[in-house]
């Protein structure tokens, strides 16, 4: 089994710093911590109930030892909190701050050095933790009436920015996608990035993981890890702190060249371990690889019914490598007397505002074999586009594996056609040039 | 701890790495210079000193010395630098398409190993990758293929495509070189690449200084 296991899938569980209100994070954390499926022993020394939860004066005087113990208090307790978890708990969440963050690295080099002697894992310190929807784990100090939580799905979120990992909620919201697991790692004394993936690569409910990363602490073993991980399912890694450059002293050439960042997105580069470049690629990237799997090929087709939407998506597939490549002989044969003259049989294939949802799909049908993903781009301030729209798609996505993004614009019939498109597994996206974006996520593009 | 120039080109040699055929004149056996004789003109002097981390910047280089008289007044001249502890006398290579090979040990990811188009490409445009070290021919062709310039190794516009094979040993050979952690930063800038061949042209090395001791001894010359 794996040590984080105790982490992640907790039976039972135990607050040090546990309040009465959610004034106090100890309290919102407290809150948080009543859906959860397992046991929870708030320990407080001034309450004898918390919350309608026996609570305990001490660590030592817990009922029973716990998979995982969650502490906040002030750092300077902490040493003493984590002596008396000896044979209490296998791991835990340090939340309190006040550690290498401000320059205390004895104090963390302690708490390292304690939980190592008491053979138990540390998550933290500074950090706000994990959610797993899974099991209704949530040890953030942030309550739901202020950070909503995504639903439950396949992305596992790994990041080292509290910050950043609840602005991803929002967005993981937004992009109608869910989540397995979430983690912040804050200092990472103990359990780093390196272990969480390589804890997710066998984690059945997560089939993608999208990872933020300042900076890392082992390089060696987060290539090792990350390969591994990425081998299994698709791993996003999105970097901060690229403009920095360190080693402006170096006596050869080579070395002034080496700023961090130049060699770790080389590194990636090597290993084929993906880098997104930004937020929005990071989001964009992660709902198409949450709502379809990858494929082989860069070939794409665009298919829509507005001629400029079109064009869009075809720059940015330039822009990303892919491949537009005119429609085949046969299928353009096959196609003319099915369509009026004046749609443009090209690619990207304009079906004019003429277009009727059995259009899509004949054309669709028809050039399957010949490309290796589809944008498929409806504007629906036109009449000929209804919600059978739909159901014809769902026949289309059902006959191939390949993937398939969508953009739907206008407001008619939008939304819904959207939710329901969503819900058929295509991905849908707020423009053309962020659905083709997608599309690469999941297509192979040509490396030169 | 810092190799001279042709120590660190004796190095490359004995690893199977073209340098340009050269001498080592130490300052003490300068007087010495009139009876060389296996060296071919047009000649390159370069000023050599542990203590000088770039030659043209102290115009520690002179290039197309064409006859023993403007060899000896070169010499004199660049003895007189500060920190000089003699001169590199190289005969002149063939013009060809110059990259940058080179290995740093990095902070995090330990033994990492460089390429780059040279000249503007990376002063300029910054075009380098890196990978970690050691490579494999095949892990060396992907590192050159990164780069934005890389049509130019082959052939672009008339110019004649450049020796690859030559270009993967050597960055094969430096990455074994830094994978074993005893040198901390070496730099072949520039190397000239040929249809056939290539020739590094400049070299630096610096060392762990604990292996330091390995310099050698007997460094007048590299000359075969």
């Amino acid at each position: 089994m794996n040590p984080l296991e105790s982490l992640f899938n907790p039976k039972s569980i135990s607050l040090i710093g546990a309040a009465h209100t959610e004034a106090k994070f100890g309290g919102i954390i407290l809150k948080n911590l009543l859906r959860f499926k397992g046991k929870v022993y708030p320990v407080n020394p001034n309450y004898t109930h918390l919350m309608g939860l026996k609570a305990y004066p001490s660590v030592e005087e817990l009922p029973e030892s716990v998979d995982l113990s969650i502490i906040i208090r002030p750092a300077l307790e902490v040493p003493e909190i984590l002596k008396a978890h000896k044979d209490k708990a296998k791991c835990v969440i340090i939340i309190s701050s006040g550690f290498a963050e401000i320059g205390e690295k004895d104090r963390q080099d302690e708490i390292l050095h304690i939980a190592r002697e008491l053979n138990i894992r540390i998550l933290g310190p500074n950090c706000i933790g994990i959610y797993n929807p899974y099991q209704r784990l949530d040890t953030l100090f942030l309550s739901y009436e202020r950070l909503k939580r995504p639903k439950k799905g396949n992305i596992a979120v790994v990041s080292q920015s509290g910050a950043i990992l609840s602005c991803l909620f929002g967005a993981i919201r937004k992009a109608n996608i869910g989540l397995s697991r979430a983690i912040h790692y804050g200092n990472a004394v103990d359990i780093d990035e390196s272990d969480i993936y390589e804890y997710l690569a066998n984690n059945d409910e997560t089939r993608v993981v999208i990872s933020y990363i300042e900076s890392v602490r082992e390089g060696r073993k987060f290539i090792d890890r990350a390969r591994l991980l990425s081998e299994k399912k698709p791993l996003l890694i999105l970097k901060s702190g690229k403009s920095s450059r360190g080693q402006v002293a170096a006596y050869s050439h080579t070395g002034r060249l080496a700023g961090r960042y130049e060699v770790f997105h080389s590194i990636l580069r090597q290993f084929h371990i993906k880098e997104v470049e930004d937020f929005d690629e990071l989001m964009d990237a992660a709902k198409a690889i949450s709502y379809q799997k990858p494929s082989p090929g860069q070939r794409v087709l665009i298919l829509t019914n507005g001629g400029g939407s079109g064009v869009l998506a075809a720059d940015e597939c330039m822009r990303q490598k892919l491949e537009v490549t005119p429609l085949p002989e046969k299928s353009l044969k096959i196609l003319k007397p099915l369509f009026p003259s004046f749609c443009v049989l090209n690619n990207p294939l304009d079906l004019t505002a003429h277009a009727r949802d059995e259009d899509y799909l004949t054309a669709l049908h028809e050039l399957k074999e010949d490309y290796d993903g589809f944008v498929v781009i409806s504007l629906t301030g036109v009449t000929g586009i209804t919600e059978r729209f739909i159901d014809l798609l769902k026949d289309f996505k059902i006959s191939t594996p390949k993937p398939i993004v969508s953009h739907i614009a206008y407001d008619s019939i939008s939304r819904k056609l959207t939710l329901l498109l969503e819900k058929i597994g295509i991905p849908v996206y707020p423009s053309p040039e962020r659905a083709v974006r997608g599309l690469k996520a999941l297509l192979n593009p040509s490396p030169c | 701890m810092v190799f001279l120039e042709h120590e660190v080109k004796r190095l490359l040699k004995e690893a199977g790495i073209s340098v340009p055929k050269g001498l080592f004149v130490s300052k003490e056996k300068a007087e010495q210079l009139s009876t060389i004789v296996d060296l071919s003109y047009p000649l390159v002097a370069k000023v050599s000193s542990t203590k000088i981390s770039s030659k043209s910047n102290v115009q520690g280089v002179r290039i197309g010395l064409k006859n023993a008289c403007e060899l000896k007044k070169a010499v004199t001249e660049l003895l007189q630098i500060k920190d000089a502890e003699g001169v590199l006398l190289e005969e002149m290579a063939p013009q060809g398409l110059e990259v940058i090979v080179g290995g740093i040990e990095d902070e995090l990811f330990g033994p990492v190993v460089m390429f780059g188009l040279g000249g503007i490409f990376v002063e300029l445009f910054k075009d380098v990758a890196f990978a970690l070290a050691p490579l494999t021919e095949e892990e060396a062709l992907w590192l050159i293929q990164q780069v934005k310039g890389y049509q130019l190794l082959e052939g672009y516009r008339g110019r004649p495509s450049v020796d690859k094979d030559t270009l993967l040993k050597i960055i094969v050979t430096i990455s074994t070189f830094i994978a074993t952690g005893l040198i901390k930063e070496i730099d072949l800038n520039p190397i000239a690449l040929y249809p056939e061949g290539a020739m590094v042209l400049d070299a630096k090395m610096l060392v762990n200084a604990q292996i330091g001791n390995l310099r050698p001894n007997n460094s007048n010359t590299n000359s075969p």
